[in-house]
């Protein structure tokens, strides 16, 4: 969740010189969200998002994801996997590692030093990394929404029918397939990430994030699981190595 | 007939005559999709679309001893997706407004409440350098 190391990175570089706004994307909202505001105990602004109407009005398509807005209203930066530093993400036995602190590093240099940063993109580049809408994209975001609509009421099935839909219009949209995927349990939803996305790293050229281009970046094309018990499996290959050359 | 869009749920009249499409009562029509309807047609913001004699005819009707406006027909003029699921229908984003933006660079205003109670509106925090982030508990 990250919400500490953001809450430190706004600390240092200082309230004052800029507004940070985090929001979270729960179709659950406040019950979903609320704890991990709770215990980060953020300064800076939250909102909680049940509709994800923040990226859909950016068409951000996964979490996080973040920009950068100037002091006009432009966007300088935006449709990144903003991790402010390396993010391990435990999940029953395994761990996934994401990230790193190149954004947070970036972010700095843009407070303080404005269009002068070599990380503010220009408009073309803003352009490049916008993604194109077509026609089963724009339809995938109203059923979506459709499917949030039924998960409040109460309607599973409806729900389930809607995100199932919305995710074979706008394959690409990790939030719709997740947050559709946690209608059946966080657990499901996990394994179902690790799942496609060890499909689309062997089978496809797919990101799941653009990389950012950031100097000392990490960029990961997948979440790649890290099992607990993978170093007692790397020291057990260790000693049958070892164990021929000893006998 | 409940009636979803990127910002608003609302829950309106439904044209008794003809459920198939998407009748909209013109005094609930700016509540229901932000549109309005105006003598140089139909407005959002500073966006309007002109209806032309035909599309009137066909899309505004009395009907319940009020006036009907046929908005399923009008979104389709515009490319503005929607499906619907028994009486509730959502709407997609309108493409005007994304190419809009889009072509302006400047970021989607929003105006959402904090977690404090306070309202948040982007177009407000004009002067301040803004980092916006999601994240999820899932």
């Amino acid at each position: 969740m990250n919400l500490p190391v953001w809450q430190e990175l706004y600390e240092s570089i200082g309230p004052d010189r800029f507004e940070l706004i985090s929001v979270a994307e729960d179709s659950q909202g406040e019950a979903a969200a609320g704890k991990w505001f709770d215990k980060a105990k953020p300064t800076f602004r939250c909102i909680v998002d049940p509709t994800h109407r923040i990226s859909s009005l950016f068409g951000w398509v996964n979490v996080p994801s973040g920009a950068w807005i100037d002091e006009d209203g432009r966007i300088v930066r935006s449709n990144e996997g903003v991790f402010p530093d390396e993010t391990t993400i435990k999940f029953g036995l395994g761990k996934v590692r994401l990230g790193n602190d190149a954004f947070a590093h970036a972010t700095r240099d843009w407070i303080e030093r404005g269009p002068e940063s070599e990380f503010v993109w220009s408009a073309e580049e803003l352009a490049a990394h916008l993604k194109p809408v077509d026609d089963e994209t724009l339809l995938a975001e109203p059923t979506f929404k459709l499917a949030l609509h039924f998960e409040s009421a109460g309607d599973s099935e409806r729900a389930l029918r809607h995100f199932e839909a919305a995710q074979r219009l706008a394959p690409d949209n990790w939030n719709y397939h997740r947050q559709g995927w946690t209608h059946k349990g966080t657990l499901y939803a996990y394994l179902q990430v690790l799942k496609k996305s060890a499909y689309l790293r062997k089978k496809t050229d797919k990101n799941y994030y653009d990389p950012m281009e950031l100097p000392g970046e990490n960029h990961r094309r997948f979440t790649e699981p890290e099992w607990f018990w993978t170093p007692a499996v790397n020291r057990l290959k260790r000693l049958l190595r070892r164990a021929p050359s000893t006998a | 007939m409940i009636v979803l869009t990127s910002d608003s749920s609302s829950d309106i009249a439904q044209r008794s005559d003809d459920t198939d499409s998407l009748w909209v009562r013109v005094d609930q029509l700016e509540q229901a999709t932000g549109w309005q309807l105006k003598p140089e047609g139909v407005c959002l913001g500073e966006i309007c679309v002109p209806l032309f004699e035909p599309e009137r005819e066909a899309w505004i009707a009395d009907a319940d001893d009020r006036v009907w406006f046929c908005y399923s027909a009008f979104a389709d003029k515009i490319g503005q997706k929607h499906v619907r699921d028994g009486d509730v229908w959502s709407l997609g984003s309108v493409p005007e407004v994304r190419r809009i933006g889009l072509e302006s660079g400047l970021a989607p205003d929003f105006e959402m409440t904090d977690r404090n109670g306070d309202t948040v509106r982007l177009s407000d925090l004009r002067g301040h350098k803004v980092v916006l982030f999601t994240w999820a508990s899932w």
